[in-house]
């Protein structure tokens, strides 16, 4: 067994420092925020906003919301992911559909709503082709959808890599044994799947709930609860003890849905080996699910499509010929590219930090025995039950009167601590993967801990890391809720520009922004992919 | 009595079986011995009726099941690593099919097999909880259980170690004994093919190298694989034990 040593301390103290300032104590203060009214601790805070009927009502419209494209979310995640792995649809199809379902991703949800209302509002691509609007898409329409779009690729791909570890002779073994297709169902694909379908549940309800971007641009009057927050602290009127009380508040569900994810972790079990057994052949099934992939591509691929339409046309909808004179002015506003320079910035920082941070703490949490290294599981606990609103929404609270506040460095560390736990879980899944005598081999061949790291341990690791990488660069990308909070004039990025730019109806900018965007994080995403099979290939060789 | 004419299977250009013709009689222990990717699995598909054949047909009792679905043939299989449910116990997992059937089978019945198997102790435990050896008379008695027409068993001992092989060989020639069970299993060593079988049936790159009874596969190979191959092991084998136990144990 290893020892603990100095260099590891060395590294543990500032990681759980920077956890403790940036995670911790922030919402603690918060909490504490949300029981002052002047300078006496008193519930009358929550008194008055549950009284308060505009958010009451607002709650009962997440709740409804969520629920609601959350069912939806998980039917379509289960089938699409079934397409992929439990019928014999041809391989290109699969390839399209597990891409083309994931796009979104790319994009910051706030550009899911203005192009929802680009092809089905009054003026939208399907209205025109219609003649008249299918339904109104401002409101609770509007909200479903949007929250699908951004829903279902996590589902999907959570329902995926699950479904990847089903053994798929067990459809044999059912068909041997007599029976009927609905126990064939249950006993090979539905049981196993029991625990993700519930974990991909909770999680679209909780990311439907506590989303800023859709409401914000498709919710119309339609009010919920990340609106009302957004509304209490930069709103006409401020109202501090109010936002602090709906963000604890928000943080409600978050923290029962995690507590379900537990209890449900237990109807998990493991396939001892996976072993690739043909699929029996059935003509109806999949031309079904080819039929049903196609249909959600092709439409994610019509909703998204205003947005190259709008900006590359001269006057959207009344002059359909081809410009680039939008392009241009944006490209010629110092103010949109400066905005655009920033976002860069900050995400190459928080994607640097992320992997520094992340790689640290699972490394000393997985293959060190440094005490309370197990911290590092509970912060990442934490950080997947916190929305990324309320943890900027504390910064906000605790980081005030700093320095801190305005500069890149805050909303860097709000990115970094707001996605650590993916990250985190994935450098871990690699760490254990890795063979656990590799340490004692090279102590014993003269290597120092931080040299075995150095030599062994970050070669091996290297393709996690890139992928690390690329999730960190994305999401800081594309956040709108994290950092609405937290951007100043001078640290305006992409995404909380886009917000600003819709109280000025300028919705070409908007979509020539968010192309920007699309490109960039196209760029990073596949640049990290090839590097990571590229050097999987190596490997192998 | 099951009757293979002609079988050949070829996947687009590659041709895994050619012209497999052969006869195993009911109730024999027949084994599909050969080196790995020689096609044994394929006929073990073809028989079961999970694979088609591209061409040739297969008889069951005289009857032609060549087209017949994997269902109606009515055979089982019993998977190398048993393939039991991972979230029903030992129990559920046996009488798993027993809830298709339409003719019902009786307790007592059902417990026959479980005695013949000596699973009684272990019903109720999770299939995580049992050894390599209780999962995989699990998976015989879940088997048994549809009583099959014919039992096919893939690698059926190469999950198992040591002592264990050796007491699953036995059970597996008295359960075709009690039950008058063509058993058909497909291995790739030679000592378990020789042991446990009947006959054996050696397949070599797509073809059958050799098919008969294990003394006539010892004593009269008739071409230089099986000399090479399956007999040149068990000569090793046979030259390491009298080392250890020396020349009075020959």
């Amino acid at each position: 067994m290893l020892k603990t040593t100095k260099v590891m301390k060395l590294l543990f103290f500032p990681i759980i420092a920077f956890l403790l300032c940036f995670l911790i104590v922030p919402l603690l203060y918060m909490f504490w925020q949300s029981f002052k009214m002047g300078d006496t601790v008193t519930l009358q805070n929550y008194v008055e906003v549950l009284r308060n009927i505009e958010i009451r009502e607002a709650f009962m419209h997440s709740f409804a919301v969520s629920l609601v494209s959350a069912l939806i979310t998980t039917i379509f995640a289960f089938l699409l992911a079934y397409a992929v792995h439990f019928t014999r649809m041809h391989r290109s199809i699969k390839k399209i559909m597990q891409v083309g379902i994931t796009l979104p991703m790319l994009l910051p949800t706030i550009t899911y709503g203005f192009v929802l209302i680009y092809t089905f509002g009054n003026q939208g691509i399907v209205t025109r082709l219609l003649g008249q609007p299918l339904f109104t898409i401002y409101g609770f329409n509007g909200l479903v959808i949007g929250y699908i779009l951004y829903t279902l690729p996590v589902a999907f791909i959570l329902m995926q890599n699950s479904m990847q570890y089903i053994d798929k002779r067990f459809v044999l073994v059912s068909m041997l044994m007599h029976d009927s297709p609905p126990r064939r169902f249950y006993h090979t694909v539905f049981r196993p799947m029991i625990g993700t379908i519930g974990g991909a549940f909770i999680l679209s309800f909780i990311l439907s709930f506590t989303d800023f971007g859709i409401p914000a641009s498709v919710g119309g009057s339609y009010k919920v609860i990340a609106t009302e927050l957004y509304r209490a602290m930069l709103g006409s009127i401020v109202h501090f003890e109010r936002g602090a009380v709906i963000s604890v508040l928000m943080l409600l569900p978050a923290v029962l849905g995690v507590v379900i994810l537990t209890i449900l972790e237990r109807f998990n079990f493991q396939y001892k080996q996976v072993s690739d057994s043909e699929l029996i052949p059935a003509r109806g099934r999949d031309w079904f699910f080819t039929l049903l992939s196609l249909i959600s591509v092709v439409g994610i691929f019509i909703i998204f499509s205003t947005m190259f339409l709008v900006p590359f046309t001269k006057g959207y909808p009344y002059d359909f010929g081809l410009t680039l004179e939008h392009v241009q002015s944006v490209l010629a506003e110092k103010n949109l590219t400066q905005v655009y320079i920033n976002s860069l910035i900050v995400a190459f920082a928080t994607a640097l930090l992320g992997v520094v941070v992340t790689f640290i703490a699972a490394l000393l949490n997985v293959r060190t025995p440094v005490k309370g290294r197990k911290a590092f599981d509970m912060a990442s606990m934490i950080t997947n039950t916190v929305p990324g609103m309320v943890l900027g929404l504390s910064y906000l609270f605790f980081f005030n009167g700093s320095s801190l506040k305005g500069t890149f460095f805050i909303i860097i560390a709000c990115n970094v601590v707001h996605f650590f736990t993916t990250p985190y879980l994935m450098a871990k899944n690699s760490l254990l993967k890795m063979d656990p005598t590799w340490e004692v081999t090279a102590a014993l061949l003269q290597d120092s801990w931080l040299q075995t790291v150095i030599r062994i341990i970050l070669p091996n690791i290297r393709a996690t890391i890139y992928q690390i990488f690329s999730y960190y660069f994305l999401n800081a990308m594309v956040t709108v809720s994290g950092v609405i909070f937290l951007v100043s004039t001078k640290t305006m990025l992409v995404s909380t520009r886009i917000k600003e730019l819709q109280h000025f109806a300028k919705y070409t900018e908007i979509f020539v922004l968010s192309i920007f965007i699309l490109a960039t994080n196209l760029i990073v995403k596949l640049g990290c992919d090839y590097i990571t099979t590229h050097k999987k290939g190596e490997m192998k060789k | 009595m099951l009757e293979l004419r002609n079988i050949s299977k070829s996947y687009e250009n590659k041709k895994v079986l050619a012209d497999i013709n052969v006869t195993i009689e009911a109730g024999e222990i027949v084994s599909l011995l050969g080196p790995s990717g020689c096609g044994k699995t394929t006929l073990l598909n073809i028989i079961l009726g999970l694979t088609q054949q591209t061409k040739g047909q297969l008889f069951y009792n005289g009857q032609d099941i060549s087209k017949q679905s994997m269902q109606d043939r009515g055979f089982n299989i019993v998977f190398q690593d048993f393939a039991l449910f991972p979230h029903l116990n030992a129990y559920d997992n046996i009488v798993y099919g027993l809830k298709n059937k339409k003719t019902q089978m009786s307790a007592t019945e059902v417990q026959e097999y479980i005695d013949f198997l000596e699973l009684t102790p272990h019903l109720q435990k999770k299939v995580h909880e049992l050894s390599g050896g209780q999962k995989q008379r699990v998976s015989i008695a879940r088997t048994l259980v549809m009583q099959p027409n014919i039992l096919l068993m893939d690698e059926p001992l190469s999950a198992l170690d040591g002592v264990i092989k050796e007491s699953i060989k036995e059970r597996i020639k008295s359960i075709a004994r009690q039950f008058h069970l063509t058993t058909i299993i497909v291995t790739h060593d030679p000592e378990e093919a020789l042991t446990l079988s009947d006959k054996v049936m050696i397949i070599n790159e797509g073809t059958i190298a050799q098919f008969g009874t294990p003394s006539d596969i010892v004593q009269k190979p008739n071409n230089p694989f099986i000399e090479d191959f399956i007999l040149k092991q068990l000569h090793i084998k046979r030259h390491n034990i009298y080392q250890l136990f020396g020349e009075i144990y020959a």
